[in-house]
């Protein structure tokens, strides 16, 4: 889930920034750079761990700062192929299920990875939403959006950053992880809860 | 920018946790003091609601260890640990091809179960309902109080707890941190 990822990056340090001791200068720098950030196949920077080193300082002609290359590890959210996460229902459309986990909310169930068979109940009241439910035993489950829901993580992926956008279109997503809810003991936790209790009884 | 090491080293939850609280974060009002980025306290928010909440090192250390002989990878004892399973088929879904690795289907219901069992006794319960929600917070306020002045005022905490009828956390957390 999350990683430690070593990176040397070579920047800028303003001289505004020159009453301060060096390391936190350059933290406070690295924290602007990178923090809640997502660089392709690192997944999306939390944190910034600890600096390793700090090298140069050299101020090229005609610049008024000092340009320094420091070694850092950042603190990564990036999910493997296969790993199990909890997370609640931010939509749910006719397309599949949108998920959140709080910091992160381009994770996606598409209708394929549900499991089957499955179907969309279209919510007259609002334009476009809806349940899903889910037929087990002729008996529907529903995924009404009040439980976590545990996926496994299908797919991560970095689109390349749009060079023009159609006006309507979705905000840019820089990591986008896909979902399949298709196992047992996947899905809405309180479904396994109630199974579990059935066996045992 | 150039990418020395993509992968050095994974983490748990529990330490992500743990990074973000030494830096100052908590549940607390003073977070608007702390040494934070909003971007890290939504990560901190969602953290302190899953399992990683009340573990500690030494729970995952025992764990750790205690797994070992099941030859698990250390992919899935990282995901067991983050999402706590307590069920059979939570384990199920986690340890992939488990019927291959553990030979037959019977086998690995067992090796299922034990981990399951192993899950219960080693690593804490996160805070689930409300209720016990609201008494694990307040518990870990203290706790930070306590990581700040624990000999000291290690005791008068514990009193504290008692008169809130919480004594069950608190002498938890206080294990915690000595």
């Amino acid at each position: 889930m999350f990683y430690l990822s070593r990176i040397e990056h070579t920047f800028r340090v303003p001289p505004s920034l020159l009453n301060l001791p060096i390391e936190e200068a350059i933290k406070g720098e690295l924290e602007k750079l990178f923090l809640d950030k997502v660089i392709a196949d690192l997944g999306l920077c939390v944190s910034v761990y600890d600096i390793k080193s700090i090298e140069g300082g050299f101020i090229f002609p005609s610049d008024g700062a000092a340009t320094y290359t420091v070694v850092f590890r950042l603190i990564m959210f990036r999910p493997f192929v296969g790993e199990i996460i909890a997370a609640k229902v931010k939509e749910s459309n006719a397309t599949g299920l949108r998920l959140s986990i709080g910091f992160f909310d381009d994770i996606y169930i598409p209708a394929h990875l549900f499991p089957k068979p499955s179907s969309f109940k279209p919510d007259p009241n609002k334009k476009d939403k809806g349940t899903w439910e889910w037929e087990y035993d002729e008996e529907p489950y529903i995924i009404d959006g009040i439980d976590e829901i545990k996926y496994r993580v299908h797919n991560v992926s970095y689109p390349p950053i749009p060079i023009e956008q159609p006006k309507e279109a979705k905000p840019f997503a820089p990591m986008v992880i896909t979902g399949s809810i298709d196992e047992d003991g996947l899905g809405p936790v309180s479904w396994w809860v109630d199974a579990e209790e059935t066996k045992e009884s | 920018m150039k990418i020395l090491e993509a992968n050095a080293g994974a983490l748990t939850n529990y330490e992500v946790v743990d990074f973000l609280r030494s830096k100052g974060a908590a549940n607390d009002s003073t977070r608007v003091l702390a040494q934070v980025s909003p971007s890290e306290y939504k990560v901190y928010d969602y953290l302190v609601q899953t399992a990683a909440c009340n573990q500690t090192r030494e729970h995952i250390n025992e764990f750790v260890d205690k797994c070992k002989i099941y030859g698990l990878a250390k992919a899935e004892v990282l995901n067991i640990i983050n999402i706590r399973p307590t069920s059979i088929i939570d384990i199920y879904t986690i340890i992939e091809e488990g019927e291959t690795r553990f030979g037959d289907e019977t086998r690995f219901g067992e090796v299922s179960k034990e981990l399951a069992e192993l899950v219960e006794k080693t690593l804490p319960p996160p805070p689930t309902d409300p209720e016990s929600e609201a008494g694990i917070n307040e518990g870990k306020e203290e706790t930070e109080n306590e990581e700040h002045n624990v000999e000291t005022k290690g005791e008068e905490q514990t009193k504290e707890g008692n008169d809130d009828g919480k004594e069950e956390t608190v002498v938890g957390q206080l294990m915690d941190t000595s």
